[in-house]
């Protein structure tokens, strides 16, 4: 499988701090690729500078075989890197259907703006229902679909996703996951940031432990399921 | 009755012209933060322009207004490319902002001084005749302020809400890295905003000198009644700004009536001080979750 | 780096330069540079003053002036009207610009930091106004109709400190002197808060609020103190302007002072100790460079204020930042 994304030693942070070392990973294009590790060590941060909204100091990315590095954040969506942030983001005086159709801002995607809305309509249904809502006052779960559906309608050949089960009760994180495991069977190339290392495991192709800024351990997440050891050692569980 | 008629209706065109200013500050301060000081001299410097053009060069009214607004849309533009772009990712970004843009009011008022000189000019666009309904008086050059002013609040909302400038400006004020996400390129959506800004403020100085004369530093009490309505209606809401600014129009009217004009001022500063101890972040604001 | 040696450093700096100002009249004998360098002092006051209330406190206000208009117009108004003498009249002026600092205070300080930038200038505006919109004759001496708060034209002949009776043609060496002493109290004010604890708490409040809230630090009642105790050095400054001018007009209100003033902070580093005083001296020396250009000098004020912001956030004193870098005080 070639590597869509290709990142090589990563160095990067804010101001004086140095949030990532030595940071490489191939993503490979129409997998499931995730990132795990304890919070607070990167993994948002890596996210972040993948879409331009953090600096590099060292290091290089590549992505459908052009140099991304430096460039500006507009100019990496344009690429097809699509980032759902953690936390949702979501433009709080807008509609559901506003946001949405913000996801769909740039020409490219503009274009396709109907066909997009009823695939997300048809993938996340509640979404047509709440369409006339103020994203400020929908529930926690509902926010995240309207941010996941939101990054859909971008279209993109690279999802990114920072933590959807964030913050969400486990009825909820299954509801979002049953969204994410959908995408992935459909052949989409997905990154995805996840604190629990047990759900993404076994659906994972890669798996990739960020320990205070960089990789102490990357492989198959099947490999993972059978090495626990790996997990205690790193997560404590 | 007919005085309060009277008194209504100068109100409503004060607080037309007020919003009109307000809008632009409103738009600046959601999108970019940024308080712009410099609003005023540039109100000031929109008259100026629109008055040479007409009584210096002769050329029509509507020239004047369009030359008016394109170079304070370019000045504006310069001021976001010398000063706030620079200093956007500075964490004192809106300490420093205010004071530059301090300054810069400052030059821009002393280069009209120098060049207009400091006598009082009557502004050259100006309606003359009024309407008579019975014992009330309605300048035609109200009217024409209260036209132009709801004309520009219609288009401008339908910028907001249908465009897809409009669109990313809200994006944008309402979540700047989330905007960044989405692919829009909030650098020129600030230069945008900023020159959008600069030509409603020429458009709001010549409304207002067209009623209170041409004088360099004419913009200084204007621009701070438009921050205050910014700040009574909760910093970058742009409809209630609005609304807002036709109700302070409406007291203002009242109170220079009732008190004289020596006291109107003081009378709105104490009503405004009254309602933001009430409702600290004004009217129509929302108390945003600080994350620590 | 410890407190201590902040301050023993600040109380090195101070000694140095109040022997040097101690012996200015008697190098130079020139009235010029001694009733200008008087004027200095007194900018040099509000100056520190106002740097308290901005860097120190946060306190985004532009009401400095106003307040230093309060301490002018009190000490004018209670020698013209009651009589009384300067020295009682100076004190009682600065407590009223006390008065007059804490209801501002209260009206703006639970606001976020742009609603009081905004409101305190409109305070200062409506003052103004207020001021100069009086046509009415509350008194009607010779001179003419004369308003309440002194109109347009302002109060003369109100009072003296009563060197011109002990000194003759020297009087202005008495007010030197008194200038001073007023600008040592007030610069040593300043690195007492700056230096101690208030100016930790600060700090606290400025690094991570939720922490300092939750050690007790009420962020409204600190800013009002400090807002009060400054005002009181610049109510000071104010009466000591009037009585050395033995003038007070609006003028003191006006834009361009304001201009002045804020520049010397930017230029000289806001929050830093003697970043006010040496941006006084600085723009007190440009300032008299561009005296022959008239109405390039605001121009030339706006231009050195937006440039300072712009390139140089920190000011001159900010500059050299490494060796000013001690644990007491950050900027």
């Amino acid at each position: 499988m070639t590597a869509l994304l290709s990142l090589s030693g990563i160095s990067c942070g804010y101001g004086a701090n140095t949030v990532l070392r030595g940071i490489s990973l191939d993503v490979p294009e129409g997998s499931l690729t995730a990132i795990i590790g304890p919070n607070g060590h990167g993994k948002t941060t890596l996210l972040r500078t993948i879409s331009g909204l953090v600096p590099l100091t060292q290091g290089s990315m590549q992505f459908a075989g052009r140099a991304i590095q430096g460039r500006r954040p507009d100019e990496i969506v344009a690429a097809g890197i699509v980032h759902v942030p953690q936390g949702d983001l979501l433009f709080p005086e807008m509609t559901v259907l506003d946001n949405l159709q913000m996801g769909a801002y740039l020409p490219e995607a503009a274009k396709e703006m109907k066909t997009r809305l009823e695939e997300v309509f048809a993938l996340l249904p509640k979404l047509k229902e709440r369409g006339g809502q103020i994203a400020s006052t929908l529930s926690g779960g509902e926010r995240r679909m309207v941010g996941i559906g939101r990054g859909l309608m971008a279209g993109g050949k690279l999802l990114m996703l920072d933590e959807p089960s964030l913050g969400l009760a486990p009825i909820v994180i299954d509801q979002i996951y049953e969204v994410v495991w959908r995408l992935t069977e459909s052949g989409r190339t997905i990154l995805l940031v996840e604190e629990n290392a047990a759900r993404v495991a076994d659906k994972a192709a890669q798996v990739a432990l960020l320990d205070n800024g960089s990789f102490a351990w990357t492989g198959a997440g099947s490999e993972l399921m059978v090495r626990p050891k790996i997990l205690e050692t790193y997560l404590g569980t | 009755m007919d005085v309060w008629v009277q008194i209504f209706a100068s109100g409503l065109t004060l607080g037309a012209m007020y919003a009109v200013s307000a809008i632009g500050l409103a738009l600046v301060y959601g999108s970019l933060n940024m308080l712009n000081m410099s609003h005023g001299a540039l109100m000031a410097l929109g008259g100026y322009i629109c008055f040479y053009a007409m009584t210096q060069l002769g050329l029509p009214a509507l020239v004047g207004v369009a030359a008016a607004m394109v170079i304070c849309g370019a000045v504006g533009l310069a001021i976001y490319l010398a000063a706030a772009q620079p200093m956007l990712r500075s964490v004192n970004f809106e300490t420093q902002i205010f004071i530059a843009t301090i300054g810069i009011g400052a030059i821009l008022e002393n280069v009209i001084l120098r060049t207009f000189g400091p006598q009082p000019q009557p502004q050259s666009l100006n309606l003359t005749g009024a309407q008579i309904i019975g014992n009330v008086h309605i300048p035609n050059q109200n009217i024409l302020i209260l036209v132009v002013a709801i004309g520009l609040m219609v288009g401008l909302s339908l910028l907001l809400q249908r465009s897809r400038l409009g669109r990313a400006i809200r994006a944008t004020a309402q979540n700047r890295e989330a905007a960044q996400l989405m692919g829009v390129r909030v650098g020129v959506v600030y230069a945008q905003v900023l020159a959008l800004s600069g030509g409603l403020a020429a458009i709001s100085g010549i409304m207002v000198s067209s009623l209170s004369g041409l004088l360099p530093n004419m913009g200084g009490d204007p621009m701070l009644k438009a921050f205050i309505i910014c700040v009574v209606a909760g910093l970058g809401n742009v409809y209630g700004t609005v609304g807002t600014a036709i109700v302070l129009g409406l007291l203002e009217a009242g109170a220079q009536y009732v008190l004289g004009v020596r006291y109107s001022f003081a009378l709105l500063l104490l009503l405004v001080i009254v309602v933001l101890i009430w409702r600290p972040y004004g009217l129509f604001g929302r108390r945003q979750v600080v994350r620590l | 780096m410890t407190t201590l040696s902040g301050i023993k450093r600040d109380l090195l700096i101070g000694s140095v330069l109040t022997t040097l100002a101690i012996a200015l009249p008697f190098l130079t004998g020139t009235r010029y540079v001694v009733t200008q360098t008087t004027l200095f002092f007194i900018w040099a006051i509000v100056v520190t003053q106002w740097n308290l209330v901005l860097g120190i406190g946060g306190i985004f206000s532009l009401a400095q002036m106003a307040l230093f208009a309060v301490g002018a117009y009190a000490t004018a108004m209670l020698g013209y009207y009651f009589h009384m003498p300067m020295v009682p009249a100076m004190l009682l002026a600065a407590l009223a610009t006390v008065l007059v600092s804490v209801l501002i205070g209260l009206a703006c300080l639970r606001l976020r930091g742009p609603y009081v930038a905004l409101l305190t200038l409109a305070v200062a505006q409506v003052l103004f106004l207020l001021i100069t919109n009086d046509t009415d004759c509350f008194s009607n001496p010779e001179s003419g109709c004369m308003p309440l708060f002194g109109g347009v034209r302002g109060f003369t002949r109100f009072g003296d400190l009563g060197f011109r009776a002990i000194l003759k043609s020297k009087f202005y060496i008495g007010h030197y002197y008194v200038g001073l002493f007023l600008l040592v109290l007030a610069t040593a004010f300043a690195i007492a808060i700056i230096r101690g604890p208030a100016g930790l708490a600060f700090q606290a409040l400025r690094d991570n609020p939720g922490y300092a809230v939750s050690r007790g630090i009420s962020k409204f009642k600190y800013q009002l103190w400090l807002f009060g105790l400054s005002a009181f050095f610049t109510g000071l400054a104010g009466a000591f302007y009037a009585v050395n001018f033995a003038a007070v007009g609006p003028i003191v209100f006006s834009i361009s002072v304001l201009l002045f003033l804020l520049s010397m902070i930017v230029v000289g580093g806001i929050g830093t100790v003697w970043g006010p005083l040496l941006g006084a001296a600085l723009l007190m020396l440009v300032d008299e460079a561009m005296r022959e250009a008239g109405d390039w000098r605001d121009i030339g004020l706006g231009l050195i204020l937006a440039g300072f912001v712009v390139l140089l956030p920190r000011g001159l004193a900010g500059l050299r930042l490494p060796s000013f870098r001690d644990r007491s005080f950050r900027r």
